[in-house]
């Protein structure tokens, strides 16, 4: 409804709004107050034995009581975090090469061709999106790491990586391919272009905007698993960002500085990639597939 | 309609292949249960050396505190596949024996060696769990397969307990196959060869009636070229998988052999087992018998090619046969030409999706009517095949509540439990999702609203983190000790609650933590939905003199419903499988009452190691999403019709 509200009724809604907004983003500071309070505890701030309201109110308040820097440069110096950020950097970057490129072919093939099979590939795009995770993991697994050898290695990642994001990445770029117009590329047929300086030449620069934002899709699904990272990769050395901060408050520690800050520096790149691209990812979604 | 091909070439080629495709098949087969027995034969003949090993140095250190330890192990080491003997006594951390070791002996492990330490405790842990159990569940012999080699690990035992253990490292001998691929392409080009002859004699088919013919032929020579196949060379597969049986049979005696030797030199009161205690699996049960004279007997071997194995070989031949002898390979090929850019643009993606997406979701449906467990993937799925059994044992076990002393007791592991959880978990969250959203959405698009970018962009935050995180940063906030929600409840003089003990608020830091992060989407959806109403529908309903209530009843709701449906529909899918949350966050605690499907299906997999039954339940889940979507699909086509 966009009707008129008096100024006190406005100040109403701004009182419940910056309540809810601050319940709703204490999560986020008291993730930052627990990065740089320097400290491994989940406490802000030591809590006596007969604490006040006070003292559990400084407990609870997201503000460090020495802020400090020293999780952020031990967590990159002392702990592998570095090279687990590293890993998962190269392997969601590989991810987002690998897929966009064939979900760009597909996509055209599926948008501007005819073909026996068509309609079956893209309903069987778009089923293979329920499939449960659970149920491919075990044959996963055979097929990556015992029959491919690509256990511990950035390319089984990618693989599988890969074809999560494809199904998505087609049905996006299909709808944009689709609301090309056809005749430029009618027109460079008849001046004897081919397919593939068609595709490269004319379609792929028009398509840009589509293709930056499945990017991104590609690379977060690279950027944020941890299952199949934390079964596909044994040694602590190529361990990817979340399964190492998954790590850190895992069953036998309890480093939330390391975490805190960890967390802060795998999704800060995320956060503000998302914050862009929201708009189109959600037009996508409900127009695509149907999986988290 | 297919036109049958009345040329013979075809069939030429489409018996080719299928003779090729079975008989590899049967070759593969056999080669497989080949490898599995000279794999279990090599592994028992270094169980029963370690055994005998073990038993004649508790004897020693029993009698003579083990002075001639050294004297006992020599012709132990004659073996040449012999690479490594370690003997550790756990009280002291002592190293007996070590013979690489040239420095004096006994002496204590040093840091690097903390693993054999390790093992040694597991061993005698695994003894005493296994006798207060009174089940036989934890190895007490541990064997670790390396390339080429074997490891094992036998338990030293004195009154029952593990005092120390003996291991050995040995090299293994590479498998010698069944067959060659040459032998299997030799026999293949002979029935090749014999369609020639036959089809040449017979004359071609004059109507179009006798197509048939030929592919009956080829169909025909098929059958008998597997069923000759097998009679020539099963026997000598047998006759191998004899040989890997009977070299145990040798390791036993030529080990009892040494053992009375070396009792007489050195002139110790053992006796050899009058038992088989040497030749066990890695719980310690016995897999041979001894006769009347202490010769060890193997179990009866059961049949290297099963009758069911050979059916589906030649199965598989024989649809290769009809798709290649009856044109539908050639119609293919037609096709493929045909559309070749096409095929060309989108064969990249689908060939990732086909070994990546599709294979491996049909080799899970295989796994599901299988009853495989990590104890056994090296067996073929028709070996371990078990029909129906998986889902009957999910869908059909009613068994919610038992009965028990205390009263009631919920049975959380059962399927219907599960269900209902998942059902709560999806239709709360979804719930307060959208209010959330939409009352955030209906405040936000007020007009003349200050700050509006500024509290989206805040309110959007928890949906752009990664759940991963958000998860975890929940599960800290729910510490039962340190955790923020428990002191701002102390703060207000309340008790700190154990988050993770009650099913209920086990249940409900799930619900909060997914509800914390699917909120923003519902807004932004919401948002979408309220922007593209036009202004004019109000003015105009103003002026009719509906009130506020009715303006929201009869014009945003119906219009929110094209941007909602789809939103819900999306949610509910998400909800359903949102494994991060539920795995993360409650972990299933307490007791796996606060699992839901996916997350269960996974710990019975990667917990509980039952991978058929796993992959059963996952099959479960992805029915009823099937369902759901179909309903999914008619009701979004309902709602497009009326809108």
């Amino acid at each position: 409804m966009s009707g008129e509200l008096s100024k006190k009724a406005h100040l109403g809604l701004h009182l419940f709004m910056l309540v809810f907004t601050f319940l709703a983003t204490y999560p986020v500071f008291w993730v930052f107050a627990i990065a740089f309070s320097g400290k491994q505890t989940l406490l802000l701030a030591d809590v006596n034995e007969n604490p006040t309201f006070l003292d559990r109110l400084r407990a609870v308040f997201p503000w460090p009581e020495h802020p400090s820097f020293q999780s952020f440069i031990d967590v990159l110096s002392d702990q592998p975090f570095a090279r687990w950020m590293l890993n998962s950097l190269i392997v969601a970057g590989l991810t987002t090469v690998v897929s966009v490129f064939l979900a760009c072919t597909a996509a055209y093939a599926f948008s501007r061709f005819k073909f026996p099979g068509q309609r079956a590939g893209l309903m069987a795009f778009m089923v293979s999106q329920m499939f449960p995770g659970t149920l491919m993991m075990v044959p996963l697994y055979i097929i990556v790491v015992k029959y491919l050898g690509l256990g511990n290695t950035w390319w089984g990642l990618v693989l599988v990586y890969t074809t999560t994001a494809i199904p998505f990445c087609v049905w996006m770029l299909k709808g944009y391919f689709d609301t090309i117009s056809i005749e430029i590329e009618e027109s460079a047929i008849l001046d004897g272009a081919s397919r593939a300086a068609i595709f490269f030449q004319i379609v792929l620069p028009l398509a840009k905007p589509a293709i930056a934002v499945t990017a991104l899709f590609a690379f977060m699904t690279g950027w944020n698993e941890f299952i199949l990272a934390s079964i596909f990769m044994e040694q602590e050395t190529l361990y990817t960002a979340p399964v190492g901060l998954r790590f850190f408050v895992g069953k036998y520690s309890q480093l939330w500085g390391y975490f805190a800050a960890g967390s802060i520096l795998v999704s800060i790149p995320v956060v503000v990639m998302f914050m862009f691209t929201q708009k189109f990812l959600v037009s996508g979604l409900t127009s695509g597939g149907i999986k988290g | 309609m297919i036109r049958i091909q009345s040329l013979s070439l075809p069939n030429l080629v489409g018996l080719l292949l299928a003779a090729l495709l079975a008989l590899g098949l049967i070759r593969w087969f056999g080669n497989q249960t080949l490898k599995a027995d000279q794999h279990a034969a090599q592994v028992r003949r270094a169980v029963i050396s370690a055994q005998a090993l073990a038993e004649g140095v508790e004897g020693l250190l029993d009698q003579d505190q083990g002075e001639h330890l050294a004297d006992w192990i020599t012709p132990w080491l004659q073996k040449p596949e012999l690479e490594q003997v370690r003997i550790l006594r756990l009280s002291g951390a002592q190293l007996l024996y070590d013979n690489r070791e040239t420095a004096s002996l006994p002496r204590r492990l040093n840091k690097d060696e903390k693993d054999f330490f390790d093992q040694a405790n597991r061993l005698k842990s695994a003894r005493q769990s296994n006798i207060d159990e009174g089940l036989k569940r934890k190895d007490e012999i541990e064997i670790s397969v390396l390339p080429h080699q074997l490891q094992v690990c036998a338990p030293l035992v004195r009154e029952d307990k593990v005092v120390g253990c003996v291991w050995a490292r040995l090299n293994t001998v590479p498998a010698n196959p069944w067959l060659s691929t040459l032998q299997v392409v030799f026999y293949a080009l002979v029935a090749a060869l014999l369609f020639g002859l036959l089809h040449g004699l017979l004359g071609q088919p004059k109507s179009a009636g006798k197509a048939w013919k030929p592919f009956g032929l080829a169909s025909a020579l098929l059958l008998v070229l597997v069923g000759v196949f097998v009679v020539l060379n099963q026997a000598a597969l047998n006759s191998q998988r004899q040989k890997a049986s009977d070299s145990v049979h040798q390791t036993y005696q030529s080990e009892y052999d040494q053992f009375v030797q070396g009792v007489a030199q050195l002139g110790l009161a053992l006796d050899p087992p009058a038992e088989n205690r040497w030749d066990v699996d890695s719980v310690l049960r016995p897999i041979g018998t001894l006769d009347a004279q202490g010769h060890l007997v193997s179990p009866e071997l059961s049949s290297g090619l099963s009758f069911r194995n050979l059916v589906l070989c030649f199965v598989a031949g024989w649809l290769i046969l009809i798709f290649v002898g009856l044109g539908y390979a050639q119609r293919l090929v037609r096709t493929l030409r045909e559309n070749r850019e096409a095929y060309l643009f989108v064969s990249p993606a689908i060939l990732a999706m086909l070994v990546l997406v599709f294979f491996p979701f049909l080799f899970g449906v295989l796994l599901s009517f299988t009853d495989s467990t990590i104890y056994n993937t090296d067996k073929a799925p028709s070996e371990i095949w078990i029909g129906l059994q998986n889902f009957k044992e999910i869908l059909f076990d009613f068994d919610i509540m038992t009965r028990t002393s205390d009263g009631m007791v919920i049975n959380f592991d059962n399927f219907y439990w599960t269900l209902g959880v998942t059902i709560a978990w999806t239709v709360i969250n979804v719930f307060f999702g959208v209010t959330t959203g939409l009352i955030l959405a209906l405040i936000l698009n007020t007009k003349n609203f200050a700050f509006k970018r500024i509290y989206r962009v805040f309110l959007i935050l928890p949906w752009a983190i990664p759940n991963y995180i958000t998860a975890l940063i929940w599960k800290g906030m729910f510490h039962r000790q340190f955790g923020v929600i428990n002191q701002v409840i102390q703060m207000f003089g309340g008790e700190p609650v154990a988050w993770f003990d009650g099913v209920f608020s086990s249940f409900m830091t799930g619900v909060m933590t997914n509800s914390w992060l699917s909120f923003p989407f519902m807004m932004v959806m919401c948002l979408g939905g309220l922007q593209a109403i036009s202004s004019d529908m109000y003015e105009a309903a103003r002026l009719d003199g509906a009130s506020r209530w009715q303006q929201f009843r009869f014009i945003t709701l119906p219009s929110l419903k094209i941007v909602l449906i789809p939103a819900i529909i999306i949610s509910v899918v998400w909800t359903f499988n949102m494994f991060n949350i539920i795995f993360l966050v409650s972990a299933g605690e307490p007791g796996g009452a606060t699992e839901i499907l996916i997350t269960k299906a996974y710990r019975i997999a990667f917990e509980q190691y039952r991978y058929g039954y796993a992959a059963a339940y996952s099959m479960v889940i992805f029915f009823i999403l099937l369902v759901y979507g179909y309903f999914q699909v008619k009701v979004s086509k309902a709602t497009e019709a009326h809108v």
